[in-house]
């Protein structure tokens, strides 16, 4: 029962780090190697929001509407002049990443920071205490999944997301403003990575590199992912579960790399990953 | 022999030049070598302790600039391979200490075990249409998992705290600095070689057309995996050096932030100019030894500032604007002197009438549910020109694919002179004497003209790893091709530079240098004035009037199939319609109802 509740929170963590990165994989085809330093900014905009002495749950918003700000800014002078070299735009992402965390570090200082719980206690379910947070983050995932799947469904932008994903050539002779879509996504993306950083919090330190150790297992998902993020749910239970389970019953060292091993193999037997299916 | 004069003449005042501009990099190097051996008693301790290490770390440069900024293969990996070497050093010296067999199994240990992991880094980056993101991808997983399995080696690594206090080499500071200049130097005096050798071309071929590469029947696969393994093997012995120097290792050595450092560097440095990184390393981590400990935040602020920078507006680095400085120059202006071009006696064996090139049978392909060639049978014999048609959609280029690239997924079997090509790859098939020409000019647009030729030429004739032939031995018609097209006087030109007629001509001379049995052509006229078409049809029709070689072309033009075709092949939606003579085929009303739209009906 433990190890269920473990694989279904760590798939959810898993799934709310890494859908930001990939709504901007999916439409633009870059890799934001950058967004290890936005879900850093996230957790800072709690810390900010402690010592302002707001609602712990006010970081949210303000993360989100920080994040996309800053994605904006970043899509317009660095990802812009690089679409058509995207080896090139993971080392600019790379760079902004270096650049964003030194800026916290100058203004933070190197050290870890203390915030507020988003959620404190334990709740007993069918037998086993189990930490509050873990459980409502859960349910976050699942919320964030919903209103993405809707934003795709349903909305006119979700449409012209899809059409720029599929021809954007096309999409673009149809009189669809895709350098609009590209930026508005970028946004929504990066506002995504900042929400991201303020619901880490609670299960890790605060500091600022706490985002690269996060980047690469978002980043590996995501490329198995391939754009879909049906796909991605799927891959953060298997690859979640696969965690968990090394974790627990061989070693935590091997737990931690399970996640980018794994998804490397995957994704040299089947090129597509687990979109195909 | 070619009649052209200019080049003739332009060769022979060469050599001097040539010879000069040859013991060029020797000379340099020599004077480099010296002037670090006489260096270390005019710096201070600290400056050759940082510089010993500064210098260690541009070897890795180097292997990064190969990879990323030649070979096109965007790596972090080589910190990975680099902590191996340190960390075998240190695990070896520490176990048997620095006797002469320590010493030498230290070595061995430091160069073999990073090349075995290149290996199969290597083998699992690429394979038969991986991208150079999953071969990126990949090096970024190697280092982590690396420092991983350091992290949880216990005793045996250290653990997070690493290994020190192993033996060591019996050098001073000094001899460690002047044991890392020779090092740096003799490893980017053999990068030098090696790019500016015909093999080096390769690399260049392999970053900027893979495919292209394939079809002319190199195996980029095992030209990647070659490259990375044995520059694994060079960062291992780097990682060797630096655990004899440091005497600690650790493990942020074997990391992936260092392997995103060494990557920086070569950015700003100048990727692709092999200097530009070594000398970039050095001043990068020199002045980063000097102001971190004043200004630690303020330093990486600005490096990383100035890395976004040059990724955006200068991405060839600092080198690229010192190059350009350079080149305005009137010295820097240099042309050089273009191959001389030798006629080679066809190698090609005539092939036994009896046993057709080309044979297809029931041959089928379906993308899902829909259909795009079903029941194809064809056979084709040396010394026919058969062209291919049918309206747009009817699986002609489909069919192209099918017979150069046996890994499509198609049902029924291809056999070419005999052996059947399902599932081999295009190089194993260009191996069997199929050459292909693409219907968009598909040749090396960084290279020159001679280059390009060059590359064709290589599995018959190989490529010198250490220099650049005088003479492009190139069999008859390739030659023809050239002269006919005037390229016989651009051999130095770079390919971007050539027109769009000039490159389809190219391509072609390529694909008849392979001495293809089959040549495969799509729309080789598409786009070209009526001059040049007539040169293609002349020379198509003069390579198959001999009887050894048979070509196929996808062709829309129809009154040069009629002109030039021994044989017409209707294709329509996807089923094979109508295979007859020329005469047939004009003659026939089905074809003409087919172009009129009539039978979609």
């Amino acid at each position: 029962m433990l190890l269920t509740l473990d694989i279904l929170t760590t798939a959810a963590i898993l799934f709310i780090v890494s859908i930001g990165l990939l709504a901007i994989f999916g439409v633009l085809k870059i890799i934001n190697f950058a967004h290890g330093a936005w879900l850093t900014v996230g957790a800072y905009c709690a810390v900010v929001t402690a010592k302002i002495g707001l609602n712990p749950w006010a970081a949210l918003p303000l993360a989100f509407v920080i994040g996309a700000a800053l994605g904006g800014l970043a899509e317009h002078f660095i990802i812009r002049p690089l679409y058509r070299r995207p080896l090139d735009a993971i080392l600019a992402t790379w760079g902004l990443g270096i650049v964003l965390g030194q800026l916290i570090t100058l203004a933070f200082g190197r050290d870890v920071q203390l915030t507020p719980n988003l959620y404190a206690g334990t709740v007993e379910i069918l037998g086993v205490d189990y930490s509050a947070y873990r459980l409502v983050a859960l349910g976050i995932a699942l919320a964030i999944g919903t209103l993405f799947a809707l934003t795709i469904e349903r909305t006119r932008l979700g449409l012209s997301a899809r059409a720029v994903i599929m021809n954007e050539t096309l999409a673009r002779s149809l009189g669809i403003d895709t350098g609009r879509v590209r930026l508005v996504v970028f946004m929504i993306g990066a506002g995504f990575a900042g929400l991201a950083g303020v619901l880490l919090t609670p299960l890790t330190s605060v500091d600022p590199n706490m985002g690269v150790s996060w980047l690469i297992g978002a980043f590996m998902l995501v490329m198995v992912a391939d754009a879909s993020y049906l796909a991605l749910a799927a891959a953060c239970l298997v690859f979640g579960a696969a965690q968990v389970l090394i974790s627990t019953f061989v070693s935590p060292i091997l737990g931690s790399i399970a996640v980018a091993v794994l998804a490397a193999l995957v994704l040299r037997i089947s090129p597509k990953g687990f979109s195909r299916a | 022999m070619l009649e052209t004069l200019p080049v003739a003449e332009r060769a022979a005042a060469a050599p001097r030049g040539r010879r000069l501009s040859r013991a060029a990099p020797f000379v340099v190097a020599a004077l480099a070598a010296l002037a670090l051996w006489i260096a270390p008693p005019f710096l201070d301790t600290f400056a050759v302790n940082v510089l010993t290490r500064s210098m260690i770390y541009a070897v890795l440069a180097v292997t990064v600039d190969l990879l990323w900024g030649f070979a096109g293969i965007l790596t972090f990996g080589q910190a990975a391979f680099f902590g191996i070497g340190a960390y075998a050093t240190a695990m070896i010296l520490g176990a048997y200490g620095a006797t002469p067999l320590g010493i030498a199994a230290a070595v061995a240990a430091a160069l073999l075990a990073p090349a075995l992991l290149g290996l199969a880094v290597g083998w699992l980056s690429f394979y038969h249409r991986s991208t150079p993101l999953y071969a990126s991808v990949i090096s970024l997983v190697v280092p982590i998992v690396v420092v991983q399995l350091i992290y949880s080696g216990g005793e045996w690594t250290g653990s997070s705290s690493g290994l020190v206090g192993f033996d060591v080499l019996p050098f001073e500071i000094e001899g460690y600095f002047r044991l890392a200049a020779l090092f740096l130097i003799v490893v980017t005096l053999a990068a030098w070689i090696l790019v500016r050798a015909d093999a080096g071309r390769a690399l260049v071929a392999l970053r900027d057309n893979e495919a292209r590469c394939a079809y002319l029947g190199l195996n980029p696969r095992r030209l990647q995996i070659r490259l990375t393994a044995s520059l694994a093997g060079v960062a291992g012995l780097a990682g060797f050096l630096f655990a004899n120097a440091s005497g600690v290792v650790a493990p942020e050595n074997a990391g992936f932030l260092f392997g995103t450092e060494l990557v920086i560097w070569v950015a700003l440095g100048g990727r692709g100019t092999l200097l530009g990184p070594v000398l970039g390393t050095v001043a990068i981590d020199y002045l980063a030894a000097n102001l971190s400990g004043d200004l630690p935040f303020l330093w990486q602020l600005l490096l990383g500032t100035a890395f976004v920078a040059i990724i955006i507006l200068l991405p060839g680095g600092l080198a690229d604007l010192v190059g350009r400085l350079w080149r305005a120059l009137p010295v820097g202006r240099r042309v050089p002197a273009p191959p001389r071009l030798v006629a080679r006696t066809a190698e090609t064996e005539a092939t036994a009438a009896a046993t057709p090139i080309l044979k297809v049978e029931g041959l089928a392909k379906a993308y899902g549910s829909l259909t795009v060639l079903e029941g194809i049978d064809l056979e084709i014999r040396a010394g026919e020109l058969v062209s291919l048609v049918g309206p747009n959609g009817a699986g002609k280029t489909t069919l192209m694919r099918c017979l150069s690239d046996g890994t499509e997924p198609f049902t029924g079997a291809i056999a070419v002179g005999g052996t059947p090509i399902t599932g081999l790859t295009p190089n194993r098939i260009v191996g069997l004497g199929v050459g292909r020409k693409f219907q968009v000019a598909s040749v090396f647009e960084s290279l020159s003209v001679a280059d390009c030729l060059r590359l064709a030429r290589a599995p018959h004739d190989g490529l010198s790893p250490v220099g650049q032939a005088e003479t492009l031995g190139l069999p008859q018609p390739a030659l023809d091709v050239l002269r006919m097209t005037g390229l016989d006087r651009l051999l130095t030109r770079p390919t971007h530079l050539l027109s769009h007629g000039q490159k389809q001509a190219l391509e072609l001379a390529m694909v008849v240098a392979l001495e293809p049995r089959l040549i495969l052509l799509d729309e080789p006229t598409a786009g070209l004035t009526k001059a040049e078409r007539t040169t293609i049809g002349t020379v198509l029709k003069a390579l198959t009037a001999e009887g050894r070689i048979a070509a196929v072309l996808v062709e829309h033009d129809l009154d040069f199939v009629r002109e030039i075709s021994s044989r017409i092949v209707v294709l329509h939606q996807g089923r094979l319609v109508l295979d007859g003579t020329v005469e047939d085929v004009v003659g026939s009303e089905l074809v003409r109802t087919i172009y009129a739209g009539g039978a979609h009906g």
